[in-house]
């Protein structure tokens, strides 16, 4: 707490050209967010609203090649101090004709090459990721042990392969893999998705890095293996005490694992706060998309009585065609005679309402 | 992990080659009955001269149905007696082989050359993207590619001829010291216009951006591994195997007239000697020694195929 | 960044796109020069066909031999023995199209009966169709041709079969592993749960809907490879003999005075094939990456 926060976003924006529809998706328009050391910060949002890909463009990796980024991402930790997204913007022009953007240069390779610098020896090192679908995020071709073992020779102090594979017996068994020696050769074709899971989180960990980025952790998996992989988060949350980002759609997962709430929608945060504020549910205090999200999860009362489940209505934001004034107006049920003229016309700021609880909505401005 | 892994390899190489023999079967029968529908029937009579060829006391005539026939002539394919070549009687195995020899180096030092120049730029164009480098690049491999192979020969042979003075069609004549460059001719020009660059560089590239596409790869570059090592199995052995493996019949067929053109004594220009002469026991001989090449290619990119990736087991 | 959104609204929602407007820049210039070769073949084979020709392709005129492009009234020049090489390059395509249409539809028939074989009921037939197309794939063309040849007799739709033939493996594979991807993605048994017959099924949603673009690729890749096959067997001299035309025994009568340096007899017939050939593969590819993209983002 001492020395600011661990990451920290300003001003982020990710968009995605399509030569298609000649048109940018807003994938993220304008982040601000701030991670403390040791705290976890859940980010969470219906799919499509830019959680994943403000991750990716955290580690550099967002590959499309129309892909856009700006703003600055600030790494502090102990070994490194420096913003991810510098020199970036030099790469990129954008041509127009008649006022409508007709296309994206990008000096590609050069883009690239610059991101490969600059994030030489924090990938891994510095931020490791933890990804949707392990089956599929694992390479199919090598043994999972050996991935590990890979992960731990590339990115931390130990040189000999030897001690690199106790390391990595060592977090195997750290992610309560049974029979880690046996697992340590098996490919991931091999395993299950919750033991991929585990695998994927062993070898994020491994790395001993500053900053974990959960990307999903849970949404590939059965209902079951879920709520084990959520208990083993908790326990290595508890016992190696990670600083993580944890992006989620499910709000239990965030519930049980974040300090921290940043509600997402459209590109852009609309909540961002201690995560009992935020998720307590109480209306008056929160977002009305945070509180329609919360309404939207059946409580025990409503399974009892089989009662009808609420949903949010409307369609989930097109990022092409963004709305004039606030993102959420046109599936806004809270919009009152006093503040429509702004909701419709104006995008409201995020502001802060209590200590470190900050809304972007009109109600709770002026 | 060794032992166990080991075993289903084994009992899937050899299932690799019992299917290879199975085919290699077929193959012998298509002959047949390429050869058995003809007109005339040459197929009785070359039975008749292998038994006789066999054992010279025995009665010269053939089996009366097509099984006996192709069961006699199958026989005698097993001992490695293909019969004689009616051109110049000598028996068919021997002359296959002696030649054969020059065909394998042909063929095999032409697909070097077709990989040494496809690989390059399906790997600079996979990894830059379609940049005017690239493109150009590509276009050249069309270009290249729709090349008629015997019109390259005819510019090479002439530009040897009056800029270096060398006569490449007097094959293996001289013993200068641009003998070597003899030898080298023609495994450039097929390697060069055998017709399957443009391919060759589009299913790599293809194959090697889906790859770098993949989610692992993605992963390897979030834990800052290097992403060619990842993507090399995947990307880059898989693909070039199946390529050595789906081509080789293309070069051979490259090389019939390659060999014309240059030359060259090899089993493509002897095929077509005996297709001119009609002498259907040395081109069935050539047939079978083309296919058993073909399918030992395939065998190696199956056998690949079964040791990288571990799938493969459990397919 | 202001730069960014200050486009926010000037972006208007195109829905529908043809795929022609989804076709990168190359692929364009692709397929328009594939589209212009296959033009001038079909245009070359109606002139053929109704003898609308500068000259006859057969009449010597001993005077003027071996004449360079634009002498005397000849626009390409003339061979050794002074016949007009346009003539000769326009009437040579009779001896492609027809059997290079009849290799293509062999190849497209039964390639597409035994990709469905395989793919749609798979099992034993599956297997067979598959040892089948091995079995075909072990042949090198050319050399089976030679045999062929000997066998029966040196004829240009003997020989067309046989490349057809031989193309089978290649679209049975293709029909095949799009089968394969649809039935992984469940469209199959949703199309028999809604109680489609196998005939609707297999014609219109599988062959029609999924398949035609990957048939139409297969069949310009296929003249690409009638064409060559066909060159190749006329310059080894079993093809279309002499003093009927074709590319590939125009390169082959020219080849002799090749090494006196009297290149074009046989240069312009080669650029004919050149041309013909590229044009045939930068169609095929250049739809290829049209029709088979995968959505951009």
């Amino acid at each position: 707490m001492t020395d600011g926060p661990v990451l920290k976003i300003e001003n982020l924006y990710t968009y995605f050209y399509t030569r298609s529809r000649q048109a940018f998706i807003r994938s993220v328009d304008g982040v601000h967010l701030e991670i403390e050391k040791g705290q976890t910060l859940g980010i969470v949002g219906e799919s499509g609203s830019g959680k994943s890909v403000t991750a990716l463009s955290v580690m550099g990796l967002v590959t499309a090649e129309p892909g856009v980024i700006s703003g600055k991402v600030g790494l502090k930790t102990a070994n490194v101090q420096k913003n991810l997204l510098q020199d970036l913007s030099e790469y990129v022009k954008t041509a127009t004709i008649t006022g409508r953007i007709m296309d994206v240069y990008k000096d590609n390779r050069r883009w690239q090459k610059n991101v490969d610098r600059v994030m030489r020896g924090i990938r891994g090192r510095e931020i490791s990721m933890i990804f949707q679908n392990p089956k599929l995020s694992m390479n199919p071709f090598t043994s999972v042990g050996r991935q590990i073992q890979e992960s731990i020779l590339l990115n931390t102090a130990v040189r000999s392969a030897a001690e690199a594979r106790d390391r990595a017996l060592y977090w195997l068994e750290k992610v309560r893999i049974d029979s880690p020696r046996l697992r340590y050769d098996n490919n991931p074709y091999g395993l299950s998705g919750g033991m991929c899971q585990r695998a994927m989180i062993a070898m994020a960990l491994s790395s001993e890095p500053s900053l974990l980025i959960a990307d999903e952790p849970t949404t590939g998996l059965d209902a079951t293996i879920q709520s084990k992989i959520v208990e083993l988060l908790q326990e290595i949350k508890t016992t190696v005490g990670v600083t993580t980002m944890l992006i989620s759609h499910d709000i239990d997962v965030i519930r049980a694992l974040s300090d921290q709430v940043a509600v997402m929608y459209g590109g852009t945060i609309l909540e961002h706060g201690p995560a009992d504020a935020i998720l307590s549910g109480a209306m008056a205090q929160s977002h009305p998309y945070t509180a329609a999200l919360m309404a939207s999860i059946p409580n025990r009362e409503q399974i009892r009585t089989k009662a009808y489940l609420q949903a949010i209505k409307g369609e989930v934001l097109d990022t092409i065609n963004l709305p004039e004034g606030c993102r959420f107006y046109p599936r806004c049920e809270q919009v009152t005679d006093r503040i429509q003229e702004h909701c419709r016309l104006r995008e409201p700021g995020l502001l802060s309402i209590s200590n470190g609880h900050r809304i972007r909505c009109w109600r709770y401005q002026q | 992990m060794k032992l166990s892994a080991v075993r289903p390899i084994t009992v899937l190489v050899t299932r690799e080659l019992g299917i290879a023999a199975l085919l290699l079967l077929g193959v012998s029968f298509v002959v047949f009955v390429i050869l058995y529908l003809s007109p005339g029937n040459p197929f009785a009579t070359l039975v008749t001269r292998i038994e006789t060829a066999a054992d010279p006391g025995a009665a010269a005539a053939a089996p009366a149905t097509w099984y006996g026939q192709y069961f006699t002539w199958l026989k005698n394919l097993f001992k490695g007696n293909l019969g004689n070549s009616i051109r110049t009687g000598l028996p068919v195995l021997q002359e296959v082989v002696r030649v054969g020899i020059n065909t394998l180096y042909l063929t095999i030092g032409s697909l070097l050359v077709t990989l040494l120049i496809a690989v390059p730029i399906a790997v600079f164009s996979a990894r830059r993207g379609m940049t005017p480098t690239s493109w150009s690049m590509t276009v050249f491999t069309y270009v290249v590619s729709a090349l008629p192979v015997f019109w390259l020969g005819y510019i090479v042979i002439y530009i040897s001829i009056h800029r270096f003075g060398l006569f490449p069609l007097a094959f293996g004549s001289s013993a200068g010291p641009w003998n070597w460059f003899y030898f080298l001719l023609p495994v450039l020009v097929l390697g060069i216009s055998n017709g399957t660059i443009s391919e060759v560089v589009r299913y790599l590239r293809e194959e090697m951006k889906r790859v770098f596409a993949e989610e692992y790869i993605v992963t390897a570059r979030a834990k800052g591994a290097s992403v060619w090592k990842h993507s090399f199995k995947e990307g880059f052995l898989i693909p070039i195997t199946e390529i050595i493996a789906a081509k080789i019949p293309f070069i051979l067929g490259g090389a019939v007239v390659v060999e014309q053109v240059f030359n060259w004594p090899g089993m493509g220009r002897m095929a077509w000697q005996a297709a001119q002469d009609r002498d259907y026991p040395l081109i069935m001989g050539i047939t079978l020694v083309a296919a058993i090449i073909v399918r030992m290619g395939s065998l190696m990119q199956r056998v690949v195929h079964i040791i990288v990736n571990p799938r493969a087991s459990k397919e | 960044m202001r730069r960014f959104s200050q486009y926010a609204f000037e972006i208007s929602d195109v829905s529908h796109v043809s795929f022609w407007k989804k076709a990168g820049p190359m692929d364009r210039v692709y397929i328009g020069y594939g589209l212009l070769v296959v033009l001038l073949v079909v245009i070359s084979y109606l002139l053929g066909a109704t003898g609308a020709l500068p000259y006859d392709p057969q009449e010597i005129n001993l005077e003027l031999i071996m004449a360079p492009p634009n002498t005397g009234g000849h626009l390409l020049g003339t061979d050794f023995m002074g016949r007009d090489m346009l003539s000769r390059l326009i009437i040579s395509i009779q001896a492609y199209f027809l059997p290079g249409l009849l290799a293509i539809g062999i190849a497209i028939v039964f390639g597409t009966c035994f990709g469905v074989f395989a793919g749609y009921w798979g099992g034993a037939l599956e297997t067979a169709t598959t040892y089948v197309s091995n079995l075909l794939n072990s042949f090198p063309r050319l050399v089976l041709i030679l045999l062929m040849v000997a066998a029966f007799k040196p004829d240009i739709y003997y020989i067309m079969i046989i490349v057809g033939v031989t193309n089978i493996p290649v679209v049975a594979s293709l029909i095949h592993s799009k089968i394969q991807f649809l039935k992984q993605k469940n469209f199959i048994e949703a199309a028999t749960a809604l109680g489609l017959n196998n005939c609707t099924i297999i014609f219109k949603h599988i062959l029609w809907h999924n398949c035609r673009s990957v048939l139409i690729i297969q069949a310009t890749l296929g003249m690409a490879e009638a064409i060559l096959m066909e060159t190749s067997l006329s310059y080894l001299g079993f093809g279309v003999q002499e003093p009927t035309p074709s590319w590939g025994n125009m390169v082959q009568a020219g080849s002799n005075y090749f090494m006196q340096g009297k290149f074009w007899p046989s240069t312009a017939p080669a650029l004919a094939i050149l041309f013909a050939i590229m044009g045939f593969h930068l169609l095929g590819d250049g739809l290829n990456s049209m029709l088979e993209r995968k959505g951009d983002r």
